[in-house]
């Protein structure tokens, strides 16, 4: 319970308009604690640092609270928000990439980021096969990766085929030749 | 045709685990398990790989939430400082003001007919449910935080707020002229989890046109006081929960990001 009071009598009559703002604030905000760290957990798979991570979710949000003020679909809103991810990381690594190519380089004829995954991932996991597994999981082809988090996070495979723009069949194609390469991995 | 008795493909065994097939080949799949020790073997080898997956992606180290929660606060209470922007921003550039007025109460009207008829409507931004009240308005109030006391005493009628108080809380919110047959003035803490009758505690919750409705507040009051009642739950801290943001309440407590469709 809070103490703050309040003179309702001083409150404007048409308040109306600045109260829904409030509550829409606060909508955002119950939905980023519930989505910060699915969102930040895929955003990983890109590469980029945990601090570009938090600011990409940050705009996703301030993107959602604009949508939604403006009357956008609330169908689907996780679908949404992994979307919008997906992009905003993309635009992110290719600002980076660029920045790399003009100032300091990066790995000769290096396309992407390096994978920062590893050492967190090692140190998490203990045991040889669980190192098999990171291996793994380190191999495998960029876009296979991220249809396993998005599955991993809930998403149905259709979602999934929106996020990343494939066919229903690529997403069930990707998700079986992972989990095949892991069940390998796990055998040896 | 497909041979009843040749072995399933990876592809279609990962598609039966994900609930991705259609229930008859699901159904036909779920019988060649039934008789094959090899397609068995081989499905509880991929759940394995995608359980050990989830393991590992879960376990990834991220920081606390805290201090990027109040930088989005903070930037989005900049945002909705400023003019709305987007598809009804002609409303505010363009038009005269008596025109203005007269769209608004078309909207306002149109707004009005979809009540009645109780159809989907999409509000108007200026008619946008209270799905949350506002923290200013309605922060809450408890009139008690003694967990025996309140669940020793019999349940509390569900009963509403006198008239005047429930006037007292439309004005308060702007909403003077607004349909009371649409909203329910609702407690923000239940007096079932000791919630005060008290214009603090008190914000007119729509009944129709949303999907976090007073209906499934109401569900997530039940369940938040089976909790504090059974002893899983402190009462101070459900009423804390409930009172900043019932609807992230609801999604933790259901453990869903959407309540289940109105029966």
């Amino acid at each position: 319970m809070r103490s703050r009071s309040l003179s309702l009598a001083a409150l404007p009559a048409a308040a109306e308009a600045e109260v829904c703002g409030t509550a829409l604030e606060e909508e955002v905000v119950g939905l980023f604690d519930c989505w910060r760290e699915p969102l930040l957990r895929y955003l990983a798979t890109f590469g980029l640092p945990m601090a570009d991570g938090e600011e990409i979710v940050q705009e996703v949000f301030l993107s959602l609270f604009q949508h939604l003020r403006r009357g956008g679909a609330r169908s689907n809103l996780r679908g949404w928000l992994f979307r919008v991810a997906h992009n905003l990381g993309l635009k992110r690594r290719y600002r980076t990439i660029r920045s790399w190519r003009g100032e300091t380089p990066g790995p000769a004829g290096s396309e992407w980021l390096p994978d920062p995954a590893p050492g967190p991932l090692e140190q998490l996991l203990a045991g040889e096969t669980a190192l098999r597994l990171a291996a793994v999981l380190r191999a495998l082809p960029e876009r296979d990766r991220r249809c396993l988090t998005l599955r991993a996070e809930g998403l149905r495979y259709r979602e999934i085929a929106g996020t990343l723009a494939m066919s229903l069949g690529a997403v069930s194609l990707s998700l079986t030749r992972s989990l095949a390469r892991i069940a390998r991995a796990a055998e040896r | 045709m497909r041979n009843r008795d040749a072995h399933l493909s990876d592809e279609e065994l990962v598609l039966a685990a994900d609930g991705e097939l259609s229930a008859a080949r699901a159904a036909e799949i779920a019988g060649h398990l039934d008789a094959c020790w090899t397609c068995r073997a081989r499905r509880r080898q991929l759940e394995d790989a995608a359980a050990d997956f989830r393991r590992v992606h879960q376990e990834t180290p991220l920081p606390p939430a805290s201090a990027a929660r109040a930088r989005l606060r903070a930037r989005l209470a900049g945002i909705a400082a400023e003019r709305p922007v987007g598809r009804h921003a002609w409303l505010h550039t363009r038009l005269h003001a008596r025109l203005r007025a007269a769209a608004v109460g078309a909207i306002a009207l149109i707004a009005t007919v979809g009540i009645f008829s109780l159809q989907p409507w999409r509000w108007s931004r200026a008619n946008r449910p209270l799905e949350v009240p506002s923290p200013r308005l309605t922060p809450g109030a408890a009139r008690t935080a003694d967990r025996e006391q309140l669940c020793q005493a019999p349940l509390p009628k569900n009963q509403a707020a006198p008239a005047d108080l429930r006037q007292r809380v439309f004005q308060a919110y702007g909403m003077a002229n607004a349909d009371p047959r649409a909203y329910e003035v609702d407690y923000l803490i239940t007096p079932a989890l000791g919630g005060a009758e008290d214009i603090r505690n008190l914000w007119p919750q729509p009944y129709v046109s949303t999907v976090w409705n007073a209906r499934v507040k109401d569900a997530l009051e039940d369940r938040l006081r089976d909790l504090v009642c059974g002893g899983q739950l402190d009462l101070a801290e459900a009423q804390r929960e409930i009172s900043a943001n019932w609807i992230a309440a609801y999604k933790k407590y259901f453990q869903t990001d959407q309540p289940p469709p109105a029966p």
